[in-house]
């Protein structure tokens, strides 16, 4: 709680210290500023009320479960929030998956088969996952798409009750070009936690007593190196959840980061204020739920002794 | 007659007629009904559906469908001008009182999308609110286009049908700006705020959902008030922010049409050759690059100065450099072919910029020594602007002319929240700016950016004998003489350099080659109506 009240009063102090507010905004759709017009509109919006009343009065609402009115399309800001939150989270949690399941893999084999040239391999490849931002990965399967089969997948939302093949395309393109990047971290952690752990005694009298090596590696060593990619796994998806801005733009989905850089953008601080504090959220139970992850796979850690 | 005759005039008759077919080829074609044309929208409706309250393309582009105006431009025509003007709302309108008042006849049986009828309040409800009268019955919380009105005295709804706007002098251009896309008729049943939210119109669609950030669709409006239009059954603007997807979007098919000033040159090049059903069709956008000098204040209130830093501009090295070729060179008013007002060839060489570049650069540099600077004494300003990319390739291109003359210009990338307040504030030196006019008219765009005490006039220059030119070829009704006064004032503006004017963006416009009867104009402001598309598969 302490944690998600200090966000709360960076997030309004940050969004407030940027210059402007949504008036101007509004005036800048209309090429022109009238002072006298904009007092009134800042009257209308309650912008001019005191920033502590303001800060207050945001505090109680979110309280009360009424997170205000988005100022620039005068609804109620949950009314604009809520469809966002669906398309991010499963977006969030495709690339998670698709980046445990390439990354996890691939850092255990590169541990075992160290400074083989398959190791060389996937270090390249780990590598280059890195290297690439996911929004030119992107960009460039949807070029690549266009230019070779003259498709692209949809650019609206379709939700998975109304085509679930096509909302499945629609979501693993982004996924994978998200996916692979957070999987290159992923492989790198796998592996040098995997390196540390197959020099461990407990490995070795495994081996010595004649253990399966599947069963070495993937029973006990994986096990035992799992604690820092948990770790890994659960800031990225807590990153994932706001930093998909650039992901969400280039494939078009309407997801919570895309639409945040238009809200700051438009100064509409109702909803940027509500987006961030349920970023914050996420981010907040992600680490909880790494911790409590930790006690599950590691005896030694208790909780509440 | 013989044989040989009747073979011939047969063969002329043929080729007429298919000369005739070839040029128009959507008349060649019979409209099919049905279809739902797919259309690119770039970013979400800034004010929702509430026009009057915007001066930007990405709310007058997707709320057309939805509104009506009194008059339009005709769809179907490239150029405009007032020859091109029909009736929408207004069945037949009456200059009167030697044009002192304009009277509207109103068709009759128009309903608005809620099935209330539409009547001569509506009209005067509309404009009242937008010219501010004192006695108006609602108020816009933004209103950039008032200025288009200040010459209305009045306006009476004697019947349900009739509406007479009584002016204060002549003003025929005053069709002209009840032709734009700008101005179309409210409800007065509506509270306006509605029209931020949503919108009901008299127009060809109604708007069927607004998903925010994401799409607007429209069906068509079976109670339209054209019999057998619009022809399609809905249309789909699709909001995508990201510029590489929108044209993959057009290309793979998922779009059929562009939006109006987005395609340049270069995008057209290479999305043409990647898939030649996407037509293009050249038209001006309306939208010109100048560049802003604060003539309230040092060092630009010396003219000296000014004209020096316009003389160190060259032209048509900016269309090259900025927009690969994909502009023109033109003064206040855009430039021949594409607009009627545009100065000729031989007067626009004359003007400062336009000559050959050293020499004019030579002219520059005694210019600023005349006024006090020089290579011991160089001019530093700092050049303010948007920091939106097609602002800055201007502005660095504008910076490194400079530099050719001595001038020192450092760039200041002003955030788009602070931009307006800044310009209207006049808090600048110098700022490379793009300007959007509405229709091809010289009121429209000398009084709001020239005339002396204008919201929009950003440089703050103010000229008396400007001010009586611009005044003089509003109420003139003879056209030559009119034109002559246009052409002066364009050169009065150029030679002060009130407002230096670089070059007119060309929009390369696409759509693919089944989208029939979508005409874009010389004005991205004023096509978007949408009731004569159809779909041809």
């Amino acid at each position: 709680m302490l944690t998600l009240f200090g966000m709360s009063v960076v997030i309004f102090l940050l969004l407030r210290l940027a210059p402007g507010n949504i008036v101007d905004i509004l005036f800048a759709t209309g090429g022109y500023v009238s002072e006298a017009d904009k007092q009134a509109i800042m009257k209308e919006l309650g912008l001019d009320r005191p920033i502590w009343r303001q800060y207050v009065d945001w505090l109680g609402e979110i309280f009360t479960g009424n997170l205000g009115k988005s100022y620039r399309y005068d609804l109620p800001a949950w009314e604009v929030i809520r469809p966002l939150v669906p398309v991010t989270v499963e977006l969030a949690i495709l690339s998670t998956i698709i980046a445990v399941l390439l990354g996890v893999p691939t850092g255990v084999v590169s541990a075992v088969r160290q400074d083989t040239a398959l190791d060389y391999a996937l270090r390249v490849f780990s590598l280059a996952g890195l290297s690439m931002p996911s929004f030119w990965l992107g960009m460039v399967i949807i070029l690549a798409l266009v230019a070779w089969a003259g498709w692209i997948p949809p650019v609206t939302y379709v939700s998975p009750t109304t085509d679930f093949k096509i909302h499945a395309v629609q979501f693993l393109l982004p996924a994978l070009a998200v996916g692979y990047r957070s999987s290159a971290l992923i492989t790198r952690i796998t592996r040098s936690a995997m390196l540390e752990v197959l020099r461990e005694d407990y490995i070795r009298t495994a081996w010595a007593k004649g253990q399966r090596g599947q069963a070495v590696i993937w029973g006990h060593a994986l096990k035992n190196a799992m604690l820092p990619v948990i770790t890994v796994i659960g800031i990225e998806f807590a990153f994932l959840i706001g930093g998909l801005v650039v992901t969400e733009t280039v494939f078009n989905l309407p997801g919570v980061a895309r639409f945040l850089v238009q809200a700051i953008l438009w100064r509409d601080y109702p909803v940027v204020q509500n987006l961030v504090m349920f970023i914050a959220i996420v981010v907040v139970l992600s680490n909880l739920a790494v911790d409590l992850l930790y006690g599950w796979l590691d005896p030694r850690v208790r909780y509440g002794d | 007659m013989s044989r040989t005759r009747v073979a011939v005039a047969l063969l002329v008759l043929a080729l007429a007629v298919g000369l005739v077919a070839v040029s128009t080829p959507a008349i060649g074609q019979a409209p099919k009904s049905g279809g739902v044309l797919n259309i690119m929208q770039r970013e979400d409706l800034p004010q929702g559906f509430s026009i009057h309250e915007t001066a930007t393309i990405s709310t007058v582009w997707p709320a057309m469908p939805c509104l009506s105006n009194l008059v339009i431009f005709d769809p179907l025509k490239q150029q405009e001008s007032m020859d091109t003007i029909i009736g929408e709302l207004a069945e037949k309108w009456s200059w009167q009182d030697n044009y002192r008042n304009l009277v509207f006849f109103l068709r009759k049986n128009v309903t608005w999308h809620d099935g209330q009828p539409f009547t001569s309040k509506d009209v005067k409800y509309t404009f009242d609110m937008v010219r501010e009268a004192p006695d108006a019955t609602a108020k816009l919380r933004i209103n950039p286009r008032k200025d288009w009105y200040a010459n209305v005295e009045a306006i009476e709804a004697p019947d349900p049908h009739t509406v007479v706007f009584r002016l204060k002098r002549p003003q025929p251009s005053l069709l002209m700006m009840l032709a734009s896309g700008y101005s179309p008729v409210y409800a007065a049943h509506v509270p306006v705020a509605n029209y931020r939210t949503g919108c009901v119109g008299t127009g060809p669609f109604k708007v069927k959902e607004w998903k925010r950030g994401e799409s607007v669709e429209y069906v068509k409006n079976t109670d339209y008030f054209i019999k057998g239009r619009p022809y399609l059954d809905g249309l789909r603007y699709l909001v995508i922010a990201e510029r590489g997807t929108r044209f993959a979007a057009l290309q793979s098919g998922r779009l059929d049409v562009a939006f109006p000033g987005e395609g340049t040159k270069t995008i057209a090049e290479q999305v043409t050759k990647a898939e030649p059903r996407i037509k293009v069709t050249i038209a001006n956008q309306n939208v010109n690059d100048n560049l802003l000098l604060n003539a309230t204040r040092p060092p630009f209130n010396d003219v000296r100065v000014r004209r020096a830093i316009s003389l160190a501009i060259d032209r048509r090295a900016a269309v090259q450099a900025v927009h690969q070729g994909g502009a023109v060179v033109g003064a206040a008013m855009a430039p021949r072919p594409y607009g009627t007002w545009g100065l000729l060839e031989k007067d626009l060489n004359s003007l400062p910029g336009y000559g050959k570049p050293a020499e004019e650069k030579a002219r520059a540099r005694k210019l600023l020594a005349e006024a006090g600077f020089g290579p011991q004494n160089p001019l530093r300003i700092e050049m303010a602007t948007r920091a939106i990319a097609i602002y800055l390739d201007f502005a660095s291109f504008v910076i490194n002319e400079l530099k050719q003359v001595g001038v020192e210009a450092t760039l200041k990338q002003i955030e788009t929240a602070q931009w307006h307040p800044l310009a209207t504030r006049k808090e600048y030196e110098a700022a490379p700016n793009l300007t959007g006019i509405g229709p091809d008219d010289p009121d429209a765009n000398f009084y709001e950016n020239y005339a002396c005490g204008s919201p929009r006039n950003y440089t703050g220059y103010c000229s008396e004998e400007v001010m009586k030119l611009i005044d003089a070829q509003s109420q003139e009704l003879d056209a030559k003489k009119r034109l002559a006064l246009v052409w002066q004032i364009q050169k009065k503006l150029e030679e002060d350099a009130a407002r230096p004017m670089i070059d007119w963006r060309l929009d390369y416009f696409m759509r693919w080659d089944h989208v029939k009867n979508l005409v874009p104009h010389q004005s991205i402001y004023n096509y978007g109506r949408m009731q004569e598309v159809w779909l041809d598969k």
